[in-house]
């Protein structure tokens, strides 16, 4: 770990740990937001901190799925708007919370609000900036709410710039460029040798050789570039090539629709929801993974695409930049590029020396001390509410 | 111009020598000029040819590479082959005809030739030695290419009508999923058809064929390309000097020619631009070709006198009176062996006749409406968008006040506020019934994919964050330009030996159009501002900024009057119309609104008509296409 923080160590040293609220949107489902939050709360779990989570979505049924560490406290509201904003404001009321994490732009106005009330001593207020549902929408009272925010956490270099170019008043320092990372579980599951638990998934249903993404299938937001590697696909040279796709959604009537068009029906293999052995099977296994998304906030997939040793095709877009480095740990190509698409897929299933190149590289980011790994996320979180694991 | 034709089996299982000659000559009139037939073991190819560059022998077709591994059959232009043959400087050339480059192109680079090739262009090439056929189609789809399969046997021609000839009966089901698209937006989508077992290549694409089966590959594509927001920080000035150099080299590069050369001048700022581009290019005496009608309301005439008078070209107009056009309606059908609903071919087809009669080669200014933003559907797109995000309930009241309303126009914002996204309401925007209810049969509807998700696919690769109106532009250029507008241009010109050139297709003009953030094109209810920039160092501003009258012809007023009984006949033949899957009291209504003049629903019903009369004519004549077997009671 890192030796020194931004906080005061000594200070920190032999005192109560410090009380953080945390408002999360959801932490039990499926999703990246919600995967961000589990790796947050992991992280959490390591720091000598007292956490009280409140997610707004979750269900008593869906919170029992995982057992909260021993410093964390996790009350569940079951989307009611009402109950999660007047524990939200008990909560401030009481006071002695030195941080307050917002998880989702969603709620910053009310805990804005209800932080106001506590006029003196009132926590300091953080805000997870994700993605899309930042990158517009920011004026009138959001704005406003976002200039009583202490630090906003952005998950990548795009989404900072987003929030700056709509609320140009607020400094750099305001800012952190907070990355995602692999969470804890996997690289639980790939360090402890205890790859029974995942490995023993068969993988007879899958193809012998093909290429992977892994993606929510919404009618509402096609830009995850499915349609353009299904285009790729049928324009490559290579017909023994299959194509797999993870994940579920409402556009999947559509999709199959389009692979009927492009005459690819029999390469093409919707797997819907699988479970996480089953993807880490799919990672493993696969020639590439290929999601060249135009919306990606952050992309926490390509990480686990990396860590599980799949050369990485995404897309010259947003968050994806921040994750993928062209040429180094992956291949970019522009969004939509059916042609350049085509063309990258061809190059790293052709070309085995860029092939292992790209796979090592990628390596280094998510394992050992690289960036992406959780490690380093615990540091960062560390940092940022001024205290360490080593406390 | 010329039209080709062509079949491979992979164990020679070809077609009739007769029956292909039939074929071929249905594509008479793409290539009066001469005409060829080359065959193997595997494959048979066909040729008509219009001859344009290298008159002589030397540019017959099909054509044998100096090798003889490879044979060609080509329709279109090669622009740059000027240069391609300075590339290809170890070749022992033995004639001036771009078909011969092509061929040495192909042979030197293989598919990769084809991002070294400007031009318009569809072709064939069989690799003898590799026996694989390899057919690609130009960038934007200004050429056209049909093929189809009947079990292994595969084919290939210029229009469909050529591959029902050929194959027989079989080949004349129509396509459902194409008449319920036809049926939405006037035109048929590639790589749908008309009939069931003809499919369209894609523009930008090029297909192989061998005993594997075949294999199609995306070669070029515009649709990524992001908007450049720094172009903003330029200076105006800059940008059209840009544009226009690249105008004027489109238009250079289309002057290649062994013949006749000159344009049509509708009076728009299209035509103009390409005339006086012409004129700066330094042809000697370029000629313009105008109709002009005697009916004012109509009449682009007088504007295109002044406007060539000023440039200093050659003049041609032929004064028609525009109830006169109906007489080209036979022609119309039996040219059109694809159903259009677009009642500008009709214009298109007068001017093409009149050129004809003076030139061999004319240019044209289509494509610019779809690159720089030329139809008020674009800004109304993005005026609309805010709406169509409200929440459902507030949309759902607002659209049911909206369709009580006496006003058109408010029905057709009711509807508008339907879609939940840009597509969907440039969908609506751009389909001609809006909300007239779909005429086809339910089981029809139920088994069809709607127009909608062909505007879905195509705007799935587009780059991120446009605008509804780029939106709208983009989706356009890949849908409605190459298979509706630019069609009709190559099926006009066809019906008279005449070759069409577009230079606003060029790619480097689409790449950078793209390239131009929107404000540029659209300014408040201006369109195509900076194309006028670029005009307005031609002309003065007058001409430049007059009040427009558009190319659009007086069906509704026709379909009220001289039409009227024909109409009727069409829809009440029983026997026409047990042949397609149309709901009977539905058209009848739609006949009925019409005429009662309570609302103008001619486009739909223009749309109906052009396809009754399509199936009638070309089921009679050819005794193909073999229509859908009459439906049970």
């Amino acid at each position: 770990m890192p030796a020194r923080h931004t906080g005061d160590h000594a200070a920190a040293r032999g005192v109560a740990p410090k009380r953080v609220l945390i408002l999360l949107s959801e932490v039990f489902a499926d999703g990246g937001i919600q995967r961000f939050n589990r790796t947050f709360l992991a992280a959490c779990a390591q720091l000598p901190l007292h956490c009280d989570v409140f997610s707004f979505a979750d269900t008593e049924a869906s919170a029992r799925t995982a057992p909260p560490a021993p410093n964390t406290t996790v009350r569940v509201f079951g989307r009611s708007k009402l109950r999660f904003t007047q524990a939200t404001a008990q909560a401030l009321l009481s006071g002695g919370y030195e941080y307050v994490v917002i998880g989702h732009v969603h709620m910053l106005e009310m805990v804005v609000a209800a932080a106001a009330l506590r006029a003196f001593q009132g926590p300091q207020l953080m805000l997870v900036a994700h993605g899309v549902e930042i990158w517009t929408g920011v004026r009138g009272a959001r704005r406003a709410a976002l200039r009583a925010v202490r630090q906003i956490l952005c998950v990548s270099e795009f989404t900072k710039m987003m929030i700056q170019k709509q609320a140009p008043e607020l400094s750099a320092e305001r800012f952190t460029i907070f990355p995602n990372a692999l969470s804890d579980t996997w690289v639980a599951r790939q360090h402890a040798a205890d790859l029974a638990r995942v490995e023993p998934q068969p993988a007879h249903t899958l193809p012998e050789r093909f290429i992977l993404s892994v993606a929510r299938l919404s009618r509402q937001d096609r830009a995850k570039g499915i349609l353009s590697v299904i285009e790729a696909l049928a324009s490559l040279e290579d017909r023994d090539l299959h194509y797999v796709v993870a994940g579920t959604g409402d556009d999947m009537d559509f999709l199959r629709q389009t692979v009927a068009r492009h005459g690819v029906t029999d390469r093409v293999h919707f797997l819907g929801a699988v479970t996480d052995q089953q993807l880490v099977t799919c990672y493993r296994s696969c020639m590439a993974f290929v999601l060249p998304s135009g919306q990606e906030g952050f992309g926490i997939v390509f990480l686990e695409a990396m860590f599980f040793g799949a050369p990485v095709v995404a897309a010259r877009e947003k968050g994806a930049v921040d994750v993928v480095e062209d040429g180094r740990t992956g291949l970019l190509v522009a969004f939509g590029d059916v042609v350049g698409l085509k063309a990258a897929i061809e190059r790293v299933l052709g070309d085995a020396s860029l092939r292992h190149r790209l796979v090592e590289n990628a390596r280094t980011t998510v394992t050992d001390h690289g960036v992406f790994t959780f490690e380093a996320f615990v540091a960062r979180v560390g940092r940022l509410l001024a205290t360490s694991r080593d406390d | 111009m010329c039209g080709i034709l062509g079949v491979h089996h992979p164990f020679g299982l070809l077609a009739d020598p007769a029956d292909f000659r039939k074929a071929l000559e249905r594509l008479r009139r793409r290539g009066p000029d001469d005409d060829g037939v080359w065959s193997d073991h595997l494959v048979r190819l066909g040729h008509k040819r219009l001859a344009i560059v290298d008159l002589s022998p030397s540019g017959h077709q099909p054509m044998l590479s100096a090798d003889g591994r490879y044979v060609i059959v080509f329709n279109g232009e090669i622009y740059n082959h000027g240069e391609l043959r300075a590339q290809l400087d170890s070749v022992n050339w033995r004639g001036r005809s771009d078909t011969e480059t092509l061929l040495e192109a192909y042979r030197a680079w293989g598919p990769e030739c084809l991002a070294r090739l400007s031009g318009m262009f569809a072709f064939a090439i069989w690799d003898r030695t590799e026996h694989r056929l390899f057919l690609a189609r130009d960038r934007m789809g200004v050429k056209p290419l049909y093929y189809s399969w009947q079990g292994s046997r595969f084919a290939f021609a210029s229009r469909p009508g050529a591959l029902s000839l050929l194959n027989g009966a079989q080949g004349g089901d129509i396509d459902l999923d194409a008449l319920r698209v036809y049926l939405e937006l006037g035109y048929v989508p590639a790589p749908l058809s008309f009939y069931r077992n003809v499919r369209k290549l894609n523009p930008g694409h090029y297909m192989t064929v061998d005993r594997n089966g075949p294999h199609i590959v995306r070669y070029w594509d515009y649709r990524h390309i992001a908007p450049d927001e720094s172009l903003r920080h330029r200076p105006e000035k800059e940008l059209v000097a840009e544009l226009d150099e690249l105008v004027r080299r489109a238009v250079r590069e289309r002057l290649m020619s062994d013949v006749p050369l000159g344009a049509f001048l509708s009076g728009g700022t299209d035509s103009s631009l390409i005339v006086a581009a012409m004129k700066a290019a330094g042809v000697a005496d370029p000629q313009a070709f105008t109709i002009s009608f005697t009916d004012r309301a109509y009449d682009e005439g007088p504007a295109a006198s002044r406007i060539a008078r000023h440039l200093g070209v050659r003049h041609v107009t032929e004064v028609v009176d525009v109830d006169s056009l109906l007489a080209l309606l036979p022609q119309f059908v039996e040219e059109f062996d694809e159903p259009l609903a677009d009642s500008s071919a009709f214009p298109t087809l007068a001017v093409a006749r009149l050129a004809r009669r003076y030139v061999t080669v004319a240019l044209t200014g289509d494509g610019s409406d779809e690159l720089f933003g030329g139809y008020h559907h674009y800004a109304l797109a993005d005026r609309l968008t805010p709406f169509i995000r409200w929440p459902r309930p507030i949309k759902r009241a607002a659209s049911s006040v909206l369709a009580c309303l006496p006003s058109h126009r408010a029905k057709m914002l009711a509807g508008a506020l339907e879609p939940a996204t840009p597509v969907g309401l440039f969908r609506y925007l751009r389909s001609y019934g809006k909300d007239f209810p779909l005429l086809l049969e339910d089981d029809v509807l139920e088994t069809t994919a709607s127009a909608q998700s062909w505007f879905e696919q195509c705007a799935a690769s587009f780059a991120r964050g446009l605008t509804s109106a780029e939106m709208g532009m983009r989706l356009d250029a890949g849908l409605l330009l190459p298979e509706g507008y630019l069609q009709k241009v190559d099926v006009a010109t066809m019906t008279f030996s005449l070759e069409a050139r577009c230079p606003l297709t060029d790619y480097r003009l689409v790449e950078w159009a793209m390239r131009l953030p929107v404000s540029y094109k659209l300014r408040g209810f201006e369109t195509k501002h900076i194309l006028k920039q670029v005009l307005c160092q031609y002309l003065p501003r007058e001409l430049v900024y007059r009040p427009k009258m558009g190319f659009s012809m007086p069906i509704a007023r026709w379909l009220r009057g001289e039409l009227k009984e024909w109409g009727w006949s069409l829809i009440n033949d029983t026997a026409l119309m047990s042949r397609l899957p149309l709901v009977k009291t539905r058209v009848v209504e739609l006949f009925q609104e019409h005429l009662s003049g309570k609302r103008d629903r001619h486009p739909m019903l223009w749309a109906v008509l052009m396809l009754l009369c399509f199936v009638a004519h070309h089921d009679c004549r050819h005794g193909i296409p073999e229509i859908m077997q009459p439906r049970a009671a």
